[in-house]
């Protein structure tokens, strides 16, 4: 009951620390405090249930919960809902966090007492829990799973490869293991989730003059402010970045372009159409986005190309400092997906220009969304006979 | 009386003879009570289409079309005679000498002889130890389990996805790229069209029968190749089939069928017909281009603004690089169709919006991907490439491609690879310097000729030592050309494993035969429409698997068991687990899109519907803006020059499209004067392939004395004194085979027609059983694959060449011997 | 008059006949049941057999491929023989399914025109089906065959024997035996590259016929 303690506390702080919103809700958390100090005469220990009592939830993360590992399994140990979802460490922070999620309380009371109503709501509320688990590094789940103390000998190969670079990173537990405890939310629009519950939504804290790779197809920007697309980065493209301004970073593309129309598709490398990213047409005719340097013809097809290396904006999120766990989740989807109908061909076995002919030829009967598509690709470009020479 | 003393005689003696059991048993009371239960309709689906089964007395009894299909194949009332089969694989199953001798067995006896029956212990402990005794001494190289093909519909039984893992969790083997198909095709369209094109979605047909003025079907017969599909088929194409018919008879839009022979397609939207002499069609389209230069039809923007190296090829045409001007009269000369026609093609092609429509066929030949470059060509001269019902499709009589795509995700399947943290008991490597991947068609050259090294799509290929074969659900029996060729490679093969649940001939080549239970014995799920990806199915189990068979899943949980994997191979999950599984994920990758219900509730329904999609235009996107949505060739671009492929510096290849002469040619051409007759070898009218063809009442509808038909020419046939009716024997050096003849107007003279798929049955001189292995042997059905050539296309694609091939017919005046295709290793003519 | 037929010596005499000759049509012979087939009382059983003239020389055939079955190979000789009569075959080779015998098809030669009447598990299967669970008997699940199998008749014949009336299983015998038995016969003599097959089918064929003029006498 140490936490109903920590309202208290928090509800005892001097009102500067409480905005409006939270006082609005106060009514609420005087709610759980009476409810609760009389349940606590009555079934003290029984926390679940009082968390249920009040966020009915029509039941269900609860019953769904009940149908995971975190409720029943060999161990006897149960994971209830304050466990995973009331931080640990309450105590100062208390009002900051009802401050944070003054919205939560709100629209729980109202919005979701339908089981259509909490569906349309789960991803939202999902969301904010993962930003949460994402914010803590998943402390609540690392108080029971430490890395540490994790027996790799036990965990297949595959496992042990991916927990011990998780590990090595101190990952956030929730960047692969959501809906693990409830059910997925629809992700409807949410673009690529598998994918990013695979490799994470970007690292936390850009550094300047580090190299990064997305995670997505993701918006250009012509500065810090603007929300006017200047273009599009490709998935799984290395950019530096420059400079930071609030949830924008100024990166760097290097790479080359072919000499025909505006030249505003910007490639990996010279002769290879590895795609880096792509220009407004505005974007490409701005001073001071396009540096160009060398040029060279291309024997394979006889156009120009010219290396160029293009400078713009793009927002902070989806930016990864390893591309490693992008080809791991595009040779898993290929392996997966692509031998649906036939045996998939290796990766080495058609060149970096011949693989989007065969891969784009192929994908009619292949369940794969925009970006995993274009993820899939590039990673049989980047892994063809042309970078790998000794298969075949 | 005497009879009654000899009875009261055994009376005495007869009590000691048997202790066996009794074939019969006490009737059980749940038996006995639950034939009555469940006899309502279920749902399934298959290449032939989607449909409903009811049962009685626990037998299949009727069958018919789902309520979706609205133009059902016929086709599906074959499908009682495929289960009820009495070509049945009923028990596993090993060939005496293989049982008795091992890998040193003679392989000359493979085809004609003597198997016994097994328990399924011994027979996969067997195919366990002829896997182990080939690893272990000759690695992966000596093994090639990757010849595959159309395997039976559903998701998660699909035979050669669990072949190949179960195979795989055993050790590495040699595998293929490309297939017999599409071969040529789909190797040279991503350099020219930047797609392989032939398994690409295509424009939308309510928007070429709203646009389209022309459309040209060149070497295309749709409506009979669309009855059967990669997955549960539905047939939708047909409807926008219809609607074209009412087009044409209304004089809305012109069809050219551009064929050697009257299809079967023209006659139903009763079009005009071009005849073209077999495997000239490139000379023809030379000749279209050259009219277009000359009268300068030609969209010379388009050609600057979406394509290389037009000033390339414009030399050849010109005829300024080889000195030979590709005039239309130059053409006529070759094709048989006239100049003027030619020069009338040019204007009529570049006039109004013109769709043309690309058949397989002319890419099954030598040099077979000539013709698809080159009609890539013209469609960038009429400059309509990207416009709805205008430029290029390769692939509108196949799977319901052009039926708008509803866009949703189709369910998945069973894992066809090992796990990634999975490493096979064998986990070698060593291809000892040989290739580990062949071009499909090329094995036999591979078993016959190990370590020699080839040309193939730029690179090189050497041959894998090729010891032991496994096929599941694939007859290569049929697909492949020169059976006896095939029999020489066959010979050299220590081992032989094919899984399938009738005896094809590919079972009745092998050592050990395994049985699996047909689609309609198993539950699985499926896509249904194809491309259109209109809705999932639910494919129930409709009757016990027969015999002694099993579901493939079953066969290869018990060959993993053997190596201790199973759970690895399941993942611990059984059957119905996958099913719930495959469909959930379906359900989740399509949450918010498409609504679905939960797992209990689809199947109890049958299926669910994802509703219509929206119409589509190939290629608009690049049209749109090249340089943002390029081709995926090298350039971005359509390249009527390849600088890519003119640097492999292949002789049947060059950098641009050419007609080159064939090994064999009817119509003058070479070879003609021996063989005078082109045989044409296409795909089925009343099968997929091999595929129902050892239904025998259904197949009875179109047999001729019990054989294939073969379609001949009146004055050919008059000319050797053949009636309908007759039994032909059709031959050239490589073989021979018997036929019934078909005499029809809709084949021109000197071309003939046997549908492949025709199981091989190969018979000894005077009809007996012995000589069925023999090099030479009479196929008693009518395979006409005992006729092809078993040669690449080019260098290039190394794809089977089954249109270049030349025959001579005559009155069979021998004995006729029974047909011997369809019953297993042993057949007595009676 | 059924507990009466049941109690025959007689009866049982011939259904054990019908038991063993089912036997022997059900499956390949294997080390067991030749020692069976060869023991001493088996031997007895032989000779009283052959000592009915229309059964001597089948007999004594069987009698000497049996002593030619003394190795493994032999035996898998044996079953390759069995196993390309009666698993493999179809119509062309001599499958043991009375309705590939009796269907008007076969019996007309002429084309049918319906493309979905099933060759196995069709009608004849059906009728047996329905005999069997008329005496409360179905196929074994180990035998996974039509019940229009060979074995299962001449099974079902032995089962009658001792539970129906002479009466009975002449009708049953001539609507669903002997009428087919005859071609079957003829066709394993016709296919059989072996002896022990063909000796099987046609002392098969003679003691049916046998039992079929006995019944008649009797009646």
């Amino acid at each position: 009951m140490r936490w109903l303690l920590n309202i208290w506390r928090t509800l005892n702080k001097p009102a500067q620390y409480l905005t409006l919103g939270s006082v609005s809700v106060s009514a609420f958390l005087m709610g759980i405090i009476f409810w609760g100090g009389f349940n606590t005469a009555l079934e003290a220990t029984n926390t679940e249930a009082f968390c249920i009592s009040c966020h009915g939830m029509e039941s269900m993360p609860y019953q769904e919960l009940q149908e995971t590992v975190h409720w029943s399994n060999h161990s006897g140990v149960r994971a209830t809902c304050p466990d995973c979802h009331v931080p640990h460490e309450w105590g100062r922070k208390m009002g900051r966090k009802i401050e944070a999620s003054h919205d939560v309380w709100g629209w729980l009371l109202q919005s979701v007492n339908t089981p259509e109503k909490f569906e349309e709501k789960r991803l939202e509320m999902a969301s904010r829990e993962w930003k949460r688990f994402d914010r803590d590094n998943s402390l609540a789940c690392k108080n029971c799973h430490n890395y540490d103390s994790m027996k790799w000998e036990d965990m297949s190969k595959l496992a042990q490869k991916q927990m011990k670079r998780a590990a090595e990173l101190d990952q956030s537990c929730i960047d692969c293991h959501k809906g693990i405890a409830h059910k997925l939310p629809d992700m409807g629009t949410a673009r690529a989730p598998e994918l990013i519950a695979e490799v994470g939504s970007g690292v936390n804290g850009l550094e300047v003059d580090q190299s990064y790779f997305s995670a997505l197809t993701k918006p250009l920007y012509f500065n810090e402010k603007t929300d006017v697309e200047a273009g599009t980065l490709n998935i799984a493209t290395k950019v530096k970045v420059l400079a930071l301004k609030g949830n924008r970073a100024k990166i760097g593309i290097d790479g080359w372009r072919k000499k025909i129309g505006a030249g505003r598709v910007i490639y990996y490398d010279f002769g290879l159409n590895i795609l880096s990213a792509q220009l407004t047409k505005d974007a490409a005719f701005e001073e001071g986005v396009i540096q160009t340097f060398e040029e060279k013809e291309d024997p394979m097809t006889g156009l120009k190309w010219q290396r160029v290396e293009a400078v713009i904006w793009t927002d902070t999120d989806y930016l990864l400092s390893d591309l490693q766990p992008l080809w791991d989740y595009a040779r898993s989807t290929y392996s997966t997906s692509c031998s649906v109908c036939h045996t998939q061909p290796d990766e080495s076995h058609f060149d970096a220009n011949t693989w989007p002919g065969m891969f784009q030829g192929m994908i009619a009967f292949v369940n794969m969304d925009q970006d995993t598509q274009a993820l899939v690709q590039k990673y049989l470009q980047e892994h063809s006979s042309t970078f790998n020479k000794s298969a075949h | 009386m005497k009879r009654r003393d000899f009875l009261k005689g055994l009376v005495g003696t007869s009590y000691v003879v048997l202790s066996g059991s009794s074939v019969l048993a006490p009737l059980n009371a749940l038996a006995a009570s639950g034939a009555k239960a469940s006899e309502g309709w279920l749902t399934t689906g298959s290449h032939f289409g989607a449909f409903k089964m009811k049962r009685k007395n626990g037998v299949i009894d009727q069958v018919i079309p789902f309520d979706r299909d609205k133009y059902p194949s016929d086709m599906i009332n074959g499908v009682k005679g495929l289960v009820y089969n009495p070509s049945r694989v009923r028990y596993p199953m090993v060939r005496l000498d293989f049982l008795l001798k091992g890998h040193n067995s003679d392989t000359t006896q493979r085809g004609d002889f003597r198997f016994v029956r097994v328990t399924w212990d011994k027979a996969l402990s067997l195919f366990k130890d002829s896997l182990d005794e080939v690893q272990t001494k000759y690695g992966p190289s000596g093994l090639h389990a990757g010849q595959t093909g159309w395997r039976a519909t559903g998701q998660l039984h699909s035979s050669t996805s669990h072949m190949q893992r179960a195979v795989g969790m055993h050790g590495n083997f040699v595998k293929k790229v490309g297939d017999y198909s599409t071969g040529a095709g789909q190797t040279i369209l991503p350099y020219i069209l930047g797609s392989t094109e032939v398994y690409a979605q295509g424009t939308s047909w309510p928007l070429i029968l709203e646009n389209s003025k022309t459309i040209i079907l060149w070497s295309n017969d749709p409506y009979k190749n669309l009855q059967v599909g990669w997955n549960a088929e539905t047939h939708e194409s047909y409807a926008y089939l219809a609607e074209l018919k009412e087009k044409v008879a209304k004089g809305e839009i012109r069809v050219i069928s551009i064929d050697p022979v009257v299809t079967k397609t023209q006659q139903y939207l009763g079009c005009e017909q071009l005849y073209v002499n077999p495997q000239t069609d490139v000379a023809l389209m030379l000749g279209i281009a050259h009219e277009m230069v000359a009268k300068n039809l030609h969209d010379t923007k388009f050609i600057e603004g979406y394509s290389l190296g037009f000033d390339r090829f414009l030399p050849y045409i010109q005829g300024e690089t080889d000195g030979v001007e590709k005039t239309p009269e130059w053409a006529a000369e070759i094709t048989g169709v006239s100049a003027e026609i030619i020069r009338d093609l040019a204007k009529v092609m570049t006039k109004g919006r013109t769709q043309m429509l690309m058949g397989w066929c002319i890419q099954r030949q030598q040099h077979g991907e000539q013709p698809y470059w080159m009609a890539a060509v013209l469609a960038t001269m009429t400059g309509q490439i990207g416009l709805p019902g205008g430029g290029i499709s390769y692939g509108h009589h196949y799977s319901s491609i052009g039926v708008p795509s509803s866009g949703a995700a189709a369910p998945g399947a069973f894992p066809r690879n090992v796990d990634e943290d999975q490493k096979p008991l064998f986990d070698s490597n060593d291809f000892k310097g040989t290739s580990s991947t062949i071009p499909v068609a090329r094995w036999i050259d591979a078993i016959l000729e190990p370590g020699k090294t080839i040309d193939s799509n730029g690179s090189k290929v050497t041959f894998p030592d090729i010891k032991m074969m496994v096929f599941s659900g694939n007859n290569p029996w049929n697909h492949h050309q020169d059976r006896n060729r095939m029999k020489q490679a066959f010979q050299k093969l220590e081992c032989v494993v094919t899984i399938d649940m009738n005896w094809t001939a590919t079972c009745r080549f092998s050592d050990i035969v395994l049985p699996a239970c047909t689609t309609f014995e198993r539950n699985d799920i499926d896509v249904y429409g194809s491309y259109a990806n209109r809705g999932v199915l639910a494919m129930q189990k409709m009757v016990e698997p027969l015999f002694d068979s099993l579901s493939d899943f079953e066969i290869f949980t018990r060959f993993a068991r053997l190596m201790g994997k199973e759970k690895e191979y399941t993942r611990g999950m059984t059957e119905r687990e996958w099913l719930n599984k495959l469909y959930s994920d379906c359900k989740n990758a399509n949450a918010g899109k498409f609504d679905m219900p939960d797992f209990d509730a689809f199947w109890k329904e049958g299926y669910v519907h994802f509703g219509e999609g929206k119409p589509w235009t190939r290629h608009a996107a690049f049209r749109e803006d090249p340089e943002i949505n390029p081709l995926g060739t090298p350039s971005g671009l359509i390249e009527i020059f390849s600088r890519k492929i003119a640097q492999y510096q292949y002789d049947d290849c060059p950098g641009h499209p050419t007609w080159m002469e064939k090994s064999e040619r009817s119509h003058g051409g070479p070879g003609s004067d021996k063989f005078p007759v082109w045989m044409q070898s296409c795909h089925p009218d009343k099968r997929l392939h091999s595929q129902m063809c050892e239904s025998e009442a259904f197949r009875e509808t179109y047999t001729v004395k019990g054989r294939e038909p073969v379609y001949l020419n009146p004055d050919d046939a008059k000319k050797r004194g053949i009636k309908a009716g007759d039994v032909v024997r059709v031959f050239n050096d490589r073989g021979q085979l018997l036929a019934g003849a078909v005499v029809s107007n809709n084949f021109p003279k000197g071309v003939i027609r046997i549908h492949e798929g025709a199981w091989y049955g190969p018979v000894g001189e005077d009809g007996s059983k012995e000589g069925g292995a023999e090099i030479g042997a009479l196929c008693s059905y009518g395979d006409p694959n005992t006729l092809t050539q078993d040669i690449g296309t080019s260098k290039l694609a190394q794809a089977c060449s089954a249109y270049t091939c030349l025959v001579e017919f005559e009155k069979y005046q021998g004995k006729v011997p029974s047909v011997s295709s369809f019953s297993g290793p042993v057949e007595i003519a009676l | 008059m059924s507990t009466e037929t049941a109690a025959n010596p007689v009866n049982q005499a011939r259904s054990t006949v019908y038991q063993l000759l089912s036997s022997l049509f059900a499956k390949e012979i294997d080390h067991k049941t030749l020692h069976e087939l060869t023991s001493t009382q088996a031997q007895a059983f032989w000779s009283q057999l052959a000592a009915e003239a229309d059964f001597k020389a089948d007999v004594d055939v069987l009698v000497a491929e049996f002593a030619k079955l003394n190795s493994d190979k032999a035996l898998l000789e044996l079953a390759a023989d069995y196993c390309g009569l009666f698993l493999v075959g179809t119509k062309h080779s001599a499958s043991p399914y009375a309705s590939l015998y009796l269907t008007s098809k076969s019996l007309t030669d002429k084309p049918v025109t319906k493309g979905d009447e099933p060759l196995l598990f069709g009608e004849q299967h059906q009728q047996m089906t329905q005999f069997l669970k008329q005496s409360q008997l179905q196929v074994q699940s180990e035998f996974p065959e039509p019940a229009d199998h060979l074995a299962v008749i001449l099974a079902y014949v032995a089962h009658i024997n001792t539970h129906s009336s002479n009466q009975q299983q002449l009708q049953f015998i001539g609507d669903n035996l002997a009428n087919w038995l005859g071609t079957f016969v003829a066709k394993v003599a016709k296919v059989d590259t072996g002896q022990f097959y063909i000796a099987l089918a046609q002392l098969t064929l003679a003691w049916v016929k046998s039992d079929v003029e006995w019944l008649e006498s009797e009646s």
